[in-house]
């Protein structure tokens, strides 16, 4: 208890402190204080941090004034609280998952409404949910109504389909659409399909061939 | 130990008869002589039921042990093999050793996946995919046009996982990759697209 006790009582600033290393000379010197405040604040509310380093390089990247930059990050840390409270609205006990919270962040900020998002929470009430929420978020974006779309991806849920392969279902209404099928029409066949709707293709030995491993990269 | 009276040896080669011997070496000697008689007596076999079921009592040895025995034990083993199948069998073993075959492309781990980014930019002199799989970092991922038909493409091994991109096209223009079909507002005025990048074992 005592050494969990210590490493939260390390972690925090340990995290900062590197945050801090990463943004500078990439983010405006004049910007770094306050989004090192943001950032500490997220991680002392048991927030992901993640996203809003990566707010933050992203405006140092594309030339964004440190206003912009530091509206940008804000903006995102109240992305973050407001998926937070949505998971404890819709079951999770507190305290909610990094990774879950970024989860529903995500969902949010592809422009799914939130009694869908709910929708979908509740029926997967255990992590991870990531695929659930873009299957739906790709429907969505595809011109489906977000119920709908939900609905179809909890179906599949119910009939046993999981992570990527909730993916696969959202691809397959996508591919109907492609072959001049209505949205309705879509759905209904997909429907049907379920839970056999075809996998995606796995790399091609070629590609896998072609692939070269960038440096570093950074998890999401 | 004790003498034997030269007498009785005697009866026993058949040099005295029995019967000239005193009453006592007389009983020796046919004591003697129906000792030799029970030792010279066949022992009868036992009978074919009672070694079977000496057999079929003995417990079974375990499977480790029979399979001791039976790679202790010699076999004959024969391939009937022509001669000109053995040499090309002989020849392919000395081409995978001299020439082993190359695994092609880097080692992909269980939780990474492969990224294909393909974008159209005529006339352009380089093109980058920039986001958050690479700290948005301009430079690391380079995009090529190897046959010089304006169609840029890299395949990168990425953690599995959703990444916001962007192309970077002459190193100054953002540009958003429209056949990624998802796209999500950067707060920046703009949007930036979205990757999700599936283990690739799956």
């Amino acid at each position: 208890m005592k050494l969990w006790l210590g490493l939260a009582l390390v972690a925090g600033p340990l995290a900062a402190q590197s945050a801090r290393a990463r943004l500078e000379g990439r983010v405006p010197g004049a910007a770094i204080p306050v989004i090192d405040s943001l950032i500490q604040a997220a991680s002392t509310e048991g927030l992901p941090t993640e996203p809003l380093i990566q707010k933050a390089l992203e405006g140092g990247a594309k030339l964004v004034t440190a206003p912009r930059i530091v509206a940008a990050v804000e903006v995102s840390l109240g992305q973050l609280r407001d998926a937070r409270d949505l998971l404890i609205r819709a079951g999770d006990e507190p305290p909610v998952t990094p990774g879950e919270v970024t989860t529903v962040t995500w969902a949010l900020r592809r422009g799914l409404p939130r009694p869908v998002v709910e929708r979908v929470l509740a029926a997967l009430p255990r992590a991870p949910r990531a695929a659930a929420m873009h299957a739906v978020a790709d429907l969505a974006a595809h011109h489906f109504d977000p119920d709908s779309a939900a609905d179809l991806i909890i179906a599949a849920i119910g009939l046993g389909l999981q992570r990527e392969r909730l993916l696969d279902v959202s691809a397959a209404a996508a591919h109907e659409l492609q072959r001049g099928r209505s949205h309705a029409q879509a759905l209904a066949l997909v429907r049907g399909e379920l839970p056999n709707v075809p996998a995606s293709p796995k790399p091609t030995a070629g590609a896998v061939a072609r692939a070269r491993r960038p440096p570093a990269p950074t998890p999401p | 130990m004790n003498a034997i009276d030269p007498r009785i040896h005697q009866a026993l080669d058949g040099e005295l008869a029995p019967a000239t011997l005193s009453g006592e070496l007389r009983q020796a000697v046919e004591r003697l002589v129906t000792a030799a008689a029970l030792l010279a007596t066949p022992i009868p076999a036992a009978s074919l039921e009672s070694r079977v079921m000496v057999l079929i009592r003995r417990p079974a040895p375990s499977r480790a042990r029979r399979l001791l025995g039976w790679f202790v034990a010699p076999h004959a083993v024969t391939f009937r093999v022509r001669p000109v199948w053995s040499l090309a069998f002989a020849a392919v073993v000395a081409l995978l050793t001299l020439f082993p075959m190359r695994h092609e492309g880097p080692d992909i781990g269980e939780h990474e996946g492969i990224a294909q980014f393909v974008g159209r930019f005529p006339g352009a002199q380089s093109v980058h995919a920039v986001g958050s799989f690479n700290d948005w970092r301009p430079g690391s991922i380079a995009l090529e046009d190897v046959d010089q038909d304006g169609v840029w493409r890299a395949t990168v091994v990425l953690p599995a996982g959703a990444y916001e991109y962007m192309f970077v096209v002459d190193g100054e223009r953002w540009v958003p990759d429209r056949l990624a079909e998802r796209l999500v507002a950067d707060e920046f005025g703009r949007e930036n697209s979205i990757v999700i990048v599936r283990p690739a074992r799956r």
